[in-house]
């Protein structure tokens, strides 16, 4: 994205300024959430159902994902394979549920890696300016240089293909967007009084960065993670199609449809459709969710 | 305005130099020999042969030298020499551009005359059931796999009309009828999801200007609603409206990138998958950087319109 | 004459026109001329037309209809052996010196693409290339099968015409190799690197153009030298990386023909519904899905953890659940009736994981403990296996196989550009590969896959007293006695099971029923240079 200043609207109270009200209990400010915004709510919750597929695979998968059935090869969904089954004879919905274990995690490590990294990044950017601000903008523009699917194909091919490196892969373009966002907050809070106010008084500035500017940044920064997640989960799936993603034996949702799918898919059509439908649903879910908390934490980024 | 544009000019070209030697690191510290891949063809390692064929692909010198040989070059459209066609790597690279150029065009444009009028009228309806589903249509396009859309629509057109689309390039003198749908089909894939991201923008630019009290000042005068909107809003929107189409244009190769894969189209996008996959290092080294350009000549110009739209830029700080 | 007999002469007239009407379809319509078609690839040229500097079929095949050889399998029959080597550039050939000798009678009609006259001396320059000969005018990047011809001692050109090969020891089956699809003659005076760009050849068809990624397009070669052929205008090769859009452009007929080896069962299956008037000639590869395991470090250096693999894998399931069916059992030689070296089922039942699976694996399972691997000490390994689909589905079956006698796999993938290089480097503990052999001889199967020093016995697997077995097959001139060698050291490689052989793979040939006069062979590398081939319609 292009930078964009930060329109001079409202900016969240700093967290020092806070006024003392009794801080309201946790389900009325997820009940307020869901009335105000159904559709993030909607997304949150297939997040969440997705999450437990993942966590639970074990229990709610029906069969192996990896063992394979000659005798039950290209199957039609029906009560023994309900998704039905692969050219292998593997059942399709075990396969998806396990998927989800690979696609959250590649997702979410990806996202965190790549987040935290460009978030530091950024806060130290925006916070010492100056000079290092700038060699590290032009850094970051490198890195930005190149769309995120082929910066990711890149390094997957340089790293070999292993699930830690498509991780890795996926982060390094997440930074350089992570960064961007950070210090554009950063740059807003720096120049607030309290902060002017607490280096007059002679706080370090390492502490200045970490006590009064970060915790200001964490609504933008969970914005920013959503937002990336759906990407990350997209960019592995691609990835795992064009075979440079997940390996073997992992049950991949990408890979699924390049391997399977693309070959049988007159003889199979749901070879096709269920891993999509997955993928889909994830992202889908993600930037609901992203999207409603970027309405609520933080509303100067609404235009962006 | 023109320190701007030098200013921006000169980043642009500090950038391509940066990225030249990411491009040129990560590929030379991969794994994997590069003889070992050219052997890979022969399913043969000799160990004698080695060191000939390392020197006349010119790879034993030192890296620096090896880059800056490179960057020479490239510069002069000397692009080195495919591994596994041993010719000119832009000879085989040339070919394909139009390809993808055309692609990326027609995408574009599905994508502005989806997203644009889906933004307005969303804008417009602002909360109402219609705005709500333009909403999730459009983050449904974000959230879709390009290539499996892709694979669906040609899934659908084998299934309920029997008919396969055209697995090789047709040129528009052969047949205009087959060459619209050969990339008629994967333009609508891509644009869709591109759609998607111009709507949002759209609709969120013209919420912002119709909340400025001078549109109110209009609405106020009595012209009627149509005018008010496209006269005032429309103009004062279309910055970032511009901004994000150029960006969108940029980005455009990573949905290409599967797209001309799953329809089959000769284009640079799959040649670059390919390219990774063979580990071609030549080709992926030169098509990357290309992209590279690509990028950065569409931000610039971007920037540049930017430039010439914001008044604040164009009369000056 | 008599009346009777005028009758019975014209009744016998009768029969013999009605006859003769009747069986000319049986004979064949005639050929025509004109046309072209289109012909599946699932891979772009890697190196262009050098065929000699690549052992990958997707250069040899599409190089074919280019290019000639001294002696080629005839075209028209279905298995290559012997018996069934016709000439191409040379007319006559014969053995002498007890198989010592093989002299070649060149035909002395033939022009080059360029217009340049073929001599001997092509011959030997090819030939003296491909072995490295000391004296070699020109050298090829690297020659993959410079061992083929190890044992030539020295190539002879005593006048344009006629061409020498001087051997160390007797071998008959020099013949077959020279008769591959892998040993085109190139030209003396084209230089060997123009051959990864272009080709310069004496086949049927001239390179009309080759547009990288998506096609290489042949037109009708005026001045072939068989009178009369080509009958196509021209051929060309679509490049279809896809699997699935390959399958989809030969049911729309955008494709006539499919490549050799890319006709699974279920795409049959699938082609057949959709096209009932599809032709598809079912015949072998002449490639084997194996397992490789390194004999050099432990685990597999125990030769009983390596035949407790081999019970382990029930090798009817893999045929089934890999192929759907598609595939059939044989060990390292090509079982009849699709080839003549290999074994015959009855011999194939007594070998580990051909009997019943139950069975099989407790056999494993007793090996395996006798190696210290019980369940509950499993054996934990790495499988290496190439990042493509056939491999794949064969590699998640045998996983699943080991699973159930205690031994853990995971899978490492490596990139198809790095595999021979790990494989012929010993990087490896077990891995799942595939076997092709360009001709259908036990000497290019043996010394390439099997023989110490080998850079394809990726088992690294030597033993002296194999070897010698070896030798001595190569050097018998009896085929009935050669054969039953053949077969003992087949059955002597599955006990040592360095590379045990799962299955021998089929390919369902498909092309469309316009297309006339193909035949497809029990090997992939063998046919294709479509010069007797011609369009109904």
């Amino acid at each position: 994205m292009a930078t964009s200043p930060a329109s001079p609207a409202t900016v969240p109270l700093p967290a020092t300024a806070r006024p003392m009200v009794a801080r309201p209990g946790a389900f009325t400010v997820l009940g307020r959430f869901v009335r105000k915004k159904p559709l993030g709510a909607a997304g949150g919750f297939i997040m969440l159902a997705i999450t437990l597929t993942a966590i639970f695979a074990n229990v709610v998968e029906t069969h192996d994902p990896i063992a394979t059935d000659a005798a039950q090869t290209l199957g039609r969904p029906s009560t023994e394979h309900w998704l039905g089954s692969d050219h292998l004879g593997r059942d399709v919905y075990s396969r998806i549920v396990h998927g989800a274990r690979v696609s959250l995690i590649v997702g979410i490590a990806s996202t965190l890696l790549g987040s935290f990294l460009g978030g530091i990044i950024g806060l130290l950017s925006g916070y010492i300016g100056g000079k290092t601000d700038l060699i590290t903008q032009r850094v970051l523009d490198i890195l930005q240089g190149l769309p995120l699917l082929v910066l990711a194909m890149v390094m997957s091919a340089a790293l070999g293909a292993s699930i830690q490196n498509v991780v890795i892969a996926i982060s390094v373009p997440i930074i350089p967007r992570a960064a961007r966002v950070i210090r554009s907050s950063v740059l807003s809070i720096r120049e607030m009084q309290y902060v002017e106010a607490a280096r007059a008084v002679g706080v370090r500035h390492l502490r200045v960065a970490f006590r009064h500017i970060l915790p200001n940044t964490i609504g933008p920064f969970i914005v920013l993670m959503t937002a990336q997640l759906g990407s990350a989960i997209l960019v592995e799936a691609t990835l795992s199609f064009l075979g440079l993603g997940v390996p073997e034996p992992y049950p991949s949702w990408g890979r699924m449809l390049s391997v399977s799918a693309a070959e049988y898919a007159q003889k199979a059509p749901h070879l096709v459709l269920f891993p999509g439908v997955a993928i889909s649903l994830a992202v889908f879910g993600s930037n609901l969710l992203g999207d409603a908390l970027r309405d609520t934490l933080d509303p100067r980024l609404r235009g962006a | 305005m023109k320190t701007y544009l030098a200013q921006r000019l000169g980043i642009a070209v500090l950038t391509l130099v940066g990225m030249s030697i990411v491009i040129f690191a990560l590929l030379r510290f991969a794994p994997g020999d590069i003889v070992d891949i050219l052997f890979s063809t022969g399913g043969y390692v000799n160990a004698e042969e080695r060191k000939a064929i390392m020197k006349e692909l010119g790879i034993d010198k030192p890296l620096v030298t090896q880059y800056f040989e490179w960057v020479r070059n490239f510069l002069t459209g000397d692009l080195g020499k495919s591994y596994r066609y041993d010719q000119p790597a832009w000879d085989v690279i040339r070919p394909l551009i139009p390809v993808t150029l055309e692609l990326a065009v027609l995408s574009t444009l599905v994508a502005v005359l989806l997203g644009v009028p889906t933004g307005v009228i969303s804008a417009i309806r602002q909360d109402t059931t219609l705005d709500y589903v333009l909403r999730v249509f459009s983050l449904a396009g974000l959230s879709m796999p390009a290539f499996w859309l892709g694979m669906v629509i040609i899934l659908g057109l084998v299934s309920y009309l029997q008919w396969i689309p055209p697995v090789t390039y047709v040129s528009p003198r052969e047949s205009l009828w087959l060459h619209a749908v050969q990339f008629g089909l994967p333009a609508l894939a891509v644009g869709y999801r591109s759609s998607a991201l111009i709507m949002r923008i759209t609709r969120s630019a013209l919420l912002e200007v119709m909340r400025e009290d001078y549109i109110r000042t209009a609405w106020a005068k009595g012209q009627s609603e149509r005018i008010v909107i496209w006269r005032h809003a429309l103009k004062n929107a279309i910055l970032p409206v511009v901004t994000v189409i150029g960006i969108e244009f940029a980005f455009l190769i990573g949905g290409l990138v599967v797209t001309e894969n799953v329809f089959n189209l000769p284009g640079v996008a799959r040649f670059l998958v390919q390219a990774i996959l063979w580990r071609d290092y030549p080709i992926v080294q030169n098509l990357v950087m290309f992209i590279a350009v690509v990028v950065i000549l569409s931000n610039l110009f971007v920037d540049m319109l930017y430039g010439f739209l914001d008044p604040r830029v164009r009369y000056g700080n | 004459m008599r009346k009777p007999m005028l009758v019975t002469l014209a009744a016998g007239l009768a029969i013999a026109v009605v006859g003769g009407l009747a069986l000319t379809p049986a004979i064949g319509q005639a050929p025509k001329s004109g046309g072209t078609l289109n012909i599946m690839a699932r891979e772009d040229l890697a190196q262009g037309f050098a065929t000699h500097e690549t052992s990958t079929v997707a250069t040899s095949t599409p190089s074919l209809p280019c290019f000639s050889n001294l002696v080629f399998f005839d075209p028209g029959k279905k298995t290559d052996s012997m018996d069934s080597i016709v000439g191409e550039l040379a007319e006559k050939w014969s053995w002498q010196d007890n198989y010592k000798n093989l002299v070649f009678f060149l035909r002395k009609d033939v022009k080059w693409h360029d217009g340049k006259p073929f001599t001997s001396k092509d011959v030997k320059h090819t030939f003296d290339m491909v072995r490295e000969a000391p004296d070699a005018p020109a050298k090829l990047r690297i020659s993959p099968r410079k061992d083929w011809y190890a044992n030539v001692e020295h190539i002879e050109a005593p006048d344009p015409y006629t061409v020498v090969f001087r051997l160390k020891r007797p071998q008959p089956s020099l013949l077959l190799m020279l008769a591959s699809g892998y040993s085109p003659v190139y030209a003396a005076h084209v230089p060997p690197a123009a051959y990864r760009t272009g080709c310069i050849g004496t086949g049927p068809f001239k390179l009309k153009e080759w547009r990288k990624g998506e096609f290489i397009e042949y037109v009708k070669n005026p001045d072939f030298y068989v009178k009369g052929r080509p009958y196509l205008d021209g051929i060309r090769y679509v490049v279809i990386v896809e699997r699935g859009t390959r399958t989809a452009a030969l049911q729309s007929g955008q494709l006539d023909v499919a490549f050799p080896g890319e006709t699974g069962r279920t795409a049959m299956e699938q082609l057949k519904k959709a096209v009932p008037t599809m032709v598809f000639q079912p015949v072998a590869q002449n490639v084997s899905d194996n397992i490789i395991m390194n004999t050099k470090k432990p685990p597999f250096d125990n030769p009983k953890v390596r035949l407790a693999v081999s019970y382990a894998i029930d090798r009817r399931g893999l045929i089934q659940a890999a192929h759907q069916g598609g595939a059939v059992l044989g060990a390292a030689m090509l079982p009849r009736p699709y080839g003549v070296w290999g074994m015959l089922e009855k011999d194939l039942a007594a070998l580990p994981g051909y009997g019943k699976p139950e069975d099989m694996k407790a056999q494993a399972k007793k090996l395996l403990a006798e190696a210290g691997i019980t369940a509950q000490s499993p054996l934990k390994v790495e499988m290496s296996v190439r990042a493509i689909a056939i491999y794949l589905d064969m590699a998640s079956f045998v996983i699943n196989e080991l699973k159930q006698v205690g031994i853990e796999s995971t899978l490492k993938q490596i990139e198809t550009a790095q595999w021979h290089a790990t494989a012929t480097r010993g990087d490896y503990q077990i891995g799942a590969n595939l076997t092709g052999l360009g001709t259908d001889d036990p000497d290019a199967n043996f010394y390439e896959n099997y023989a110490c020093g080998s850079p394809r016995n990726y088992s690294q697997y030597c033993s002296e007293e194999v070897m010698r077995l070896f030798d001595r097959q190569s050097q018998e001139l009896d085929v009935k006695k050669r054969t039953a060698m053949v077969i003992d050291i087949q059955k002597r490689l599955e006990q040592d099971a360095p590379r045990p052989i799962l299955a021998q793979r089929l390919d369902y040939y498909a092309h469309w029923a316009h297309v006339k006069g193909l035949v497809a062979h029990n090997n992939v590398y063998n046919f294709s240079r479509f010069q007797d081939v011609w369009r109904d319609k």
